[in-house]
């Protein structure tokens, strides 16, 4: 079974407080672009080919007090499945890890994936290590389950099944320095981090 | 043989901390498994293995937004596997980021699978134009600081290079 992924995002977007946001290339970035038109609190890393996920632990490493969401498409993650034993590693109890899991490369007229959609990347995710492992497939099983994956203590891994899109939306408008200035003196300004002025 | 040398490891890494390093991703080289355990051992970093470079590349351009200093470390033929990586989220984003290197396949070298280094390493770094800098003796290691800061002005990644000589403690 699998949501429509509009539907899916919009209920993820109604859950939405204080997370920071990270959306990898493609559908996941332009979804949440339409939803909410966030310019701040959401890093769209565009250009990331399966670094969505680290790059979002980057952050919440360097900001314990924040709570990040990551989005990957399931094309970028198996670029990099490996990505889930750095995860594992680094035990980030304010990371969770949406894997969007359509079955199509969304960004390029939805070509299909090698693996023709049939990984089971949840059991992947358990092969890993990791302990805190959710996957849904219907928006029921997401409102039931999301109260538990935000409950969780240690990092949090959820594969979202959903259809694929059908067509292109458009990308959020803005280039890489301005999403950089944006997000990361909103980072600055809500977390008393030093990103651009430290010294080091 | 003698391994990789613990001092100059040591030394490298006091340098590290002094440039407000403070999370180490790293892949290994053999050259530099001696600067691995010197991260791993000392309380002033969080070291994290990775499991391919690029990953390195990911996790430190995050902690760039957490406010962190961080240093991706890895051999020459990892950074050759990080130029995607570089350039489109470093350098679209302008993302600043320090990454240290192997300077594989140069004269002494004696890896017969690193020719290939040796012949496109620094023209590759050249054709991306990535700043780049090769420490080869241990009284320039104060290079080090220096490239962290530069990556901060430039908003982009700098690269340290080290020689077999130096890692191995046979430089001057």
């Amino acid at each position: 079974m699998a949501m429509e992924m509009e539907a899916c995002f919009a209920h993820l977007v109604e859950r939405w407080t204080d997370q920071v946001v990270v959306t990898s290339a493609g559908n996941a970035s332009e979804m949440w672009w339409k939803l909410t038109g966030e310019t701040e609190r959401v890093f769209y890393l565009e250009a990331s080919m399966s670094l969505a996920s680290l790059f979002a632990a980057g952050i919440a490493y360097g900001i314990p007090r924040a709570n990040v969401w990551a989005f990957s498409g399931d094309g970028a993650f198996l670029m990099n499945p490996g990505m889930l034993t750095v995860e594992r590693r680094l035990g980030l109890p304010n990371l969770t890890h949406f894997l969007v899991d359509n079955g199509v490369y969304g960004a390029t007229f939805e070509v299909g994936m090698a693996d023709a959609g049939e990984t089971d990347y949840a059991a992947l995710a358990r092969a890993c290590g990791l302990r805190n492992v959710f996957r849904f497939g219907t928006l029921g099983d997401l409102r039931d389950g999301m109260d538990e994956v935000e409950r969780v203590n240690g990092e949090a891994f959820v594969v979202l099944d959903v259809e694929p899109l059908g067509g292109a939306l458009p990308d959020p408008p803005m280039d890489g320095p301005e999403c950089k200035f944006r997000f990361g003196r909103y980072l600055e300004r809500t977390y008393g981090v030093r990103i651009f002025d430290a010294r080091v | 043989m003698a391994g990789p040398d613990r001092e100059v490891a040591a030394a490298i890494a006091e340098q590290a901390a002094q440039s407000g390093i403070e999370l180490v991703a790293s892949l290994p080289d053999g050259w530099i498994a001696a600067l691995i355990e010197a991260f791993e051992a000392d309380a002033r970093f969080d070291h994290i293995p990775v499991n391919r470079e690029e990953s390195a590349i990911g996790l430190c351009s995050g902690a760039f937004f957490g406010g962190k200093g961080s240093l991706a470390l890895m051999g020459a033929s990892g950074l050759m596997t990080c130029i995607y990586a570089i350039t489109k989220i470093n350098y679209t984003y302008m993302v600043p980021m320090t990454i240290f290197i192997t300077m594989r396949g140069r004269l002494g070298d004696r890896a017969k699978f690193h020719v290939s280094n040796g012949l496109y390493l620094e023209p590759v770094m050249q054709s991306i134009d990535l700043p780049y800098t090769v420490i080869e003796r241990r009284d320039r290691l104060g290079e080090i600081r220096r490239a962290v800061a530069h990556a901060r002005t430039i908003s982009r990644p700098v690269v340290v290079g080290f020689t077999r000589d130096l890692l191995y403690g046979e430089s001057p």
